[in-house]
């Protein structure tokens, strides 16, 4: 018989003999690693849940043209600031994305208006498909448009009799322009006054190629706070002013913030709490042991190879429980995700480490105490005592 | 005369006042079998635990096989332990959870590798070949002892030590170790240095010495040399 596996044999018998106190220790140690598993699951899939919140309600970040300012009033006399419409260029935002690496998904809007009939009419430059991805809760009655096609918002039917499947010619811009209502949009917001139209259309007619009157962004946050892409985008945008979006989507991100914290600390309160435990009982199991150890330090097994047996002891212990740990981890995120949060909480295999990682760490660091007493534990005392 | 296995000279072990052995020049000559006899308290066993390297003298020097031992550090004493000494005791102290081959193949693997075979030899030189697989809970007083011996001998040890080997078992029983010891003994040719309060078990041995209060007060021959 190899020496590891004669190791492996009698650690085993050790376990096995003293069954109660092993039971209880593996219960301790499954239950804490269960617990800081289940608890990553569920903070993994909240995160993921409060993303995918986050992006129902749209850009999270506006970039607008720092309006010129025209100062008004002379001497003490100042009657503040007048605002000019001025405008980005296209090209200046997509280089500040690439520069500053914020990532996620954009859309262009060219705020401008249109005659019809010698009404003015609001009217936004957009390019449909980034605004379709951008703004899923935009509701439309009809198509959305097509080449040659525009959007109506749902107030213009009754100001200005605007139909899906009209056709309007516009005049006012730089030639005149034939365009079909494809459909009808309602949100709730300033949309619904305004008349969508391709992006490049507008722009040409405005005489304004490239140049967009604001850029909503959804920022991905997966790897910093909105804050931090914002203030990295405004560093490459001089003329231009970066603003959060959407305070609803940063409460929850706050929130989810504070929910993991709490969830950390009641995990590290719990690690604790075991680790004590299992050094408690790890400690009476030595105390216990002492003459089985001074026998085997008289026998000639060196100090090593005591603290060998014990620590193969406390490894065993670990990496059985982390085991148990990580499915009944998986069960509880289960049941506390679809419970508590109406999610999904998948078992991760890359949290397979972390339950084996802190059973394991708790077996060895409430062993700590032990194995130095069996490492420093006297044969002679330990023999005579009775 | 045979060349000594153990030597010491003015060999003393105090714990704080009380002087448990005190200044002891002792030589055993390799294959002799001593007697230790003295009253409670004497230092019997505290001069095995010297000679046995479980415990380091405040004193004097001590030789077993030439190695002086005070020169040996803690790990340099545990090789010492499973290299050159078997140890008997009188409680056996056996593992309570591994059966009567697992306990002599403990003592294998601090030495070496654990092997079966070799075990199950050493247990039926003992007589126990029909009970390796039982624990020792499951034995008698002297079948215990037996697998002391057994696991004592395993290693071909220079030097027995025995602290009151005997001393928990009935007439029969001692007779049929002591026989036992002096059979191994023929055969392997170690030395034996035995502690006991018991007058039979004395007449065993090649020489006995008599300890009052740490000192060595009378010693006599029991056979020839
Ligand atoms: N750890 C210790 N601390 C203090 N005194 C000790 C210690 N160990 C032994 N002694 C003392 O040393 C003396 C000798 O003890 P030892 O155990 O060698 O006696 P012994 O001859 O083996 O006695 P017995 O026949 O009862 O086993 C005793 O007086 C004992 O009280
Ligand atoms: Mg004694």
């Amino acid at each position: 018989m190899t020496r590891r596996r004669w190791l492996a044999h009698i650690v085993l018998r050790a376990l096995v003999h003293r069954w109660g106190r092993t039971l209880l220790l593996l219960a301790v140690l499954t239950l804490a690693s269960s617990l800081a598993t289940a608890l990553g699951l569920v903070s993994a899939s909240m995160k993921a849940r409060v993303a995918e919140e986050t992006r129902k309600y749209g850009a999270n970040l506006v970039i607008m043209p720092e309006s010129a300012r025209v100062e008004v009033g002379s001497g003490g006399l100042r009657f503040g600031a007048v605002g000019e419409p001025s405008y980005l260029s296209q090209d200046q935002v997509l280089a500040a994305l690439a520069k500053s690496g914020v990532k996620g998904d954009y859309s262009f809007h060219l705020k401008g208006a249109l005659t019809l009939k010698g009404v003015q009419i609001p009217c936004e430059g957009v390019d449909f498909t980034q605004v379709r991805r951008l703004s899923p809760w935009w509701q439309v009655a009809g198509d959305w448009p097509r080449a040659g096609e525009v959007l109506g918002g749902s107030d213009l039917t009754p100001r200005y009799h605007v139909h899906t499947g009209d056709l309007f010619d516009f005049d006012g811009g730089k030639r005149p322009l034939r365009v079909r209502v494809a459909g009808l949009v309602s949100t709730g917001g300033e949309e619904d006054g305004t008349l969508f139209i391709d992006l490049k259309e507008l722009q040409d007619q405005m005489g304004r190629p490239g140049q967009v009157s604001q850029v909503r962004l959804l920022a991905d946050t997966g790897k910093g706070s909105l804050q931090e892409q914002a203030a990295s985008l405004q560093r490459f945008l001089p003329g231009a002013v970066v603003k959060e979006l959407r305070q609803v989507g940063r409460t929850s991100e706050e929130l989810l913030g504070k929910v993991q914290l709490l969830m950390l600390l009641v995990t590290a309160v719990v690690l604790v709490t075991a680790g004590s435990s299992v050094a408690g009982t790890m400690s009476t199991a030595v105390l216990e042991r002492g003459k089985e150890i001074g026998l085997l330090k008289a026998m000639g097994g060196s100090r090593w190879d005591l603290l060998k047996i014990f620590s193969a002891e406390a490894l065993l212990l670990g990496v059985g429980s982390g085991v148990g740990g990580f499915l009944l981890g998986g069960l509880i995120a289960k049941f506390v995700a679809s419970s508590v949060f109406a999610a999904d909480a998948a078992l991760r295999l890359e949290f397979f480490p972390v339950a084996v990682g802190v059973s394991l760490l708790l077996a060895l660091a409430g062993s700590v105490g032990p194995l130095l007493s069996v490492f420093k534990l006297d044969p002679v005392q330990s023999l005579r005592g009775e | 005369m045979a060349a000594a296995i153990i030597e010491t000279s003015q060999l003393t072990r105090s714990y704080g006042d009380i002087c448990a052995l005190k200044p002891l020049d002792l030589c055993v000559p390799e294959g002799e079998w001593l007697t230790v006899m003295g009253h409670s308290g004497s230092g019997k066993s505290t001069l095995l635990n010297l000679l046995g390297g479980l415990d380091r003298p405040t004193g004097g020097s001590i030789s077993v096989r030439g190695t002086d031992l005070a020169t040996l550090s803690e790990d340099g004493l545990a090789r010492f332990r499973r290299d050159c000494v078997g140890i008997i005791f009188q409680q056996h102290h056996l593992i309570p959870y591994l059966t009567a081959l697992e306990n002599v193949m403990m003592s294998q693997y601090f030495h070496s590798v654990p092997d079966e075979a070799e075990a199950r030899h050493a247990l039926e030189r003992v007589g126990l070949g029909h009970r390796l697989k039982n624990r020792p809970g499951e034995l008698s007083g002297g079948e215990q002892q037996r697998v002391c011996i057994a696991r004592a001998i395993i290693n071909s040890p220079r030097l027995l030590l025995g602290d009151e080997p005997t001393g928990n078992l009935d007439h029969k029983s001692t007779t049929m170790v002591m026989e036992l010891l002096r059979d191994l003994r023929d055969e392997d040719r170690f030395s034996i240095v035995m502690v006991t309060h018991n007058q039979e078990v004395a007449a065993w041995g090649d020489r006995t010495i008599h300890m009052d209060d740490g000192c060595l007060v009378r010693e006599e021959r029991t056979k020839g040399c």
